[in-house]
């Protein structure tokens, strides 16, 4: 393993610290629950969005703690869901008499802490809600398991519920957004290659040469099949398919098209998938309205990306078309 | 030994400690083929603190020293871990408040609200392949002692032991329907689950901590 790292056991509260030091006056850090907070929050006057989930996605989920953006993040470790203390700290900071919207993935872990988190926050008269964000289409919703995980599609719920919050909207009407946002996107993923968590040494999975993961997880779960590395338009045409179909998409939908890299892909690949999936919108008569191509969800150095398609309406395109100011910035 | 005490209790939770330390590595390992590889981290960074906080853990009884161990593990721990493991203890110690000693018949009901705390927090059942394939076999056995105080609580040790070693074969075939290894779906056939061989080698290494022989196990990784 060649990383970075001075501790493994200290990875995330030094990249936290990171962080923090990288945008010191407008974020705050709260290191023993791992709180990364806007520095003016709680705003009493709004309804507090926040989010904890696994590490190792930056920038989602705690690099996107900003002004229209999440109000607070309380990651856990590497692909680890936050502690139950973590979020229940993270949801009493944020304790606004407008309410607390916790957006979370659809992993168990992340659901069951924040389900423990809540209980004890609602016995204390905090007024907070949580919703469930599943937009991978790789795994087929079954009565057996929790369902579909929730990857890069987490990103469009977060921008739109915090425009909307800065805008003043309700608790329940910010549920009623999560909730058509996360029905109208869909995603799914390729790995070329695997990861390495700094505390385990070495890679999740093994994954050959020639070979690629199709529909992989953002923690190297293994998602539909393996096979052979194929040409980049190949590659995207599988999962365009899969996402366009699972909604599905119809000729003439307003959609934002977003080509997300898993974390060790350069943004030229991304440029090439992305050029392949905008031509087939294109000849499926979508028409895009907002491109993202960049890295939004990893999987700490995955090679790989993920497609994600929302469809559109007037609302959610203003939504994500409002200033919004995050910890990562390109100028 | 008829009946348990205290000290027994603190002598099995310190072996359990110890498991997850000396495992780490192992448990992610296991992890890894259907999961995401942190079982074993998780694990350890709950007991970790455990050993770090043994002096000064709550001995007043057996409950108040499993419920402080249920809060350094939901505090610390996150992930599935921190909350199965949490609930877990949590539901045994609640039942046990007032006691500095247990019988068979009392570890049986502290079993069973273990267990139906872990079921309602997960969601998962028997055969799903998560450890509770092994914890309910083990109470299975506990529970066939009820009501029979002859009994000697090494030889429900040793025979609990047995069917937790067993479960790690007895459920390879399954498909594992909880946590992130279900979505793996057919590919956890035929892989052990990290949650029952953690159990199976826990119960081993509290034999070995009582002196009772351990069954045979193709598992452990002492």
């Amino acid at each position: 393993m060649k990383k970075f790292v001075n501790d493994p056991a200290k990875f995330v509260p030094e990249m936290l610290e990171g962080i923090f030091l990288a945008n010191e006056g407008k974020l705050k850090y709260e290191p023993k629950f791992n709180i990364i907070y806007r520095a003016d929050r709680p705003n009493k006057s709004k309804v507090s969005v926040i989010q904890g989930s696994g590490s190792g996605h930056e920038p989602a989920h705690v690099m996107a703690v900003g002004p229209g953006m999440l109000d607070a993040a309380s990651p856990g470790g590497v692909f680890a869901a936050p502690p139950m203390e973590y979020c229940y700290e993270c949801i009493k900071l944020m304790n606004s008499p407008q309410g607390v919207l916790v957006l979370i993935n659809n992993y168990q872990g992340d659901r069951m802490n924040w389900d423990m988190a809540i209980e004890m926050a609602e016995a204390e008269g905090i007024k907070v809600k949580s919703f469930i964000i599943d937009d991978d289409v790789a795994v087929q919703n079954s009565s057996y398991t929790i369902g579909r995980r929730g990857v890069a599609g987490n990103f469009f719920v977060i921008k739109a519920c915090g425009a909307a919050a800065e805008r003043g909207a309700s608790l329940d009407e910010l549920l009623a957004i999560a909730t058509k946002v996360n029905a109208n996107v869909r995603s799914m993923g390729v790995a070329l290659t695997s990861c390495t968590p700094p505390a385990k040494g070495k890679p999740i999975f093994e994954l050959g040469e020639d070979e690629i993961e199709v529909g992989v997880g953002i923690h190297g779960e293994p998602g539909r099949r393996r096979d052979k590395l194929k040409s980049a338009d190949k590659i995207v045409d599988e999962i365009f398919d899969a996402v366009a179909n699972d909604l599905p998409f119809k000729s003439g939908d307003r959609v934002a098209l977003m080509i997300n890299g898993l974390g060790g892909t350069p943004p030229s690949e991304l440029y090439v998938l992305y050029r392949q999936a905008a031509l087939r919108c294109k000849k499926a008569g979508f028409n895009i309205v907002r491109n993202y191509v960049g890295n939004y969800c990893t999987s700490l150095e995955m090679a790989g990306a993920s497609l994600t398609l929302l469809k559109l309406d007037k609302d959610t395109e203003a939504l994500l078309a409002a200033p919004a100011e995050i910890a990562v910035r390109v100028f | 030994m008829k009946e348990i005490t205290l000290a027994d209790v603190e002598t099995a939770v310190k072996s359990i400690a110890a498991t997850a330390l000396k495992n780490e590595q192992y448990f992610c390992e296991l992890d890894s083929y259907a999961g995401d590889a942190d079982f074993g981290v998780s694990l350890a960074t709950g007991f970790r603190i455990v050993e770090k906080d043994w002096s000064e853990l709550d001995r007043s009884s057996i409950g108040n020293f499993l419920l402080k161990i249920s809060m350094i593990i939901t505090r610390n721990v996150g992930g599935c871990s921190g909350p199965i493991w949490g609930t877990g203890f949590m539901r045994a110690g609640a039942l046990c408040k007032e006691r500095t000693t247990i019988t068979l018949d009392d570890l049986d009901k502290m079993l069973a609200a273990a267990i139906e705390g872990i079921q309602k927090r997960g969601g998962a059942q028997l055969g799903d392949k998560t450890l509770l394939d092994a914890l309910i076999p083990i109470r299975d056995i506990v529970h066939e002692h009820v009501g029979k105080p002859e009994v000697d609580a090494r030889d429900v040790l040793q025979r609990a032991t047995q069917v937790a070693n067993d479960a790690i074969e007895g459920t390879k075939g399954l498909v594992a329907k909880r946590g992130r290894q279900q979505f793996t779906g057919d590919r956890s056939i035929g892989t052990p689950d990290p949650g029952i061989v953690a159990i199976a080698t826990m119960m081993n290494d509290i034999c070995a901590e009582f002196g009772v022989a351990t069954p045979a196990s193709s598992h452990s990784n002492n």
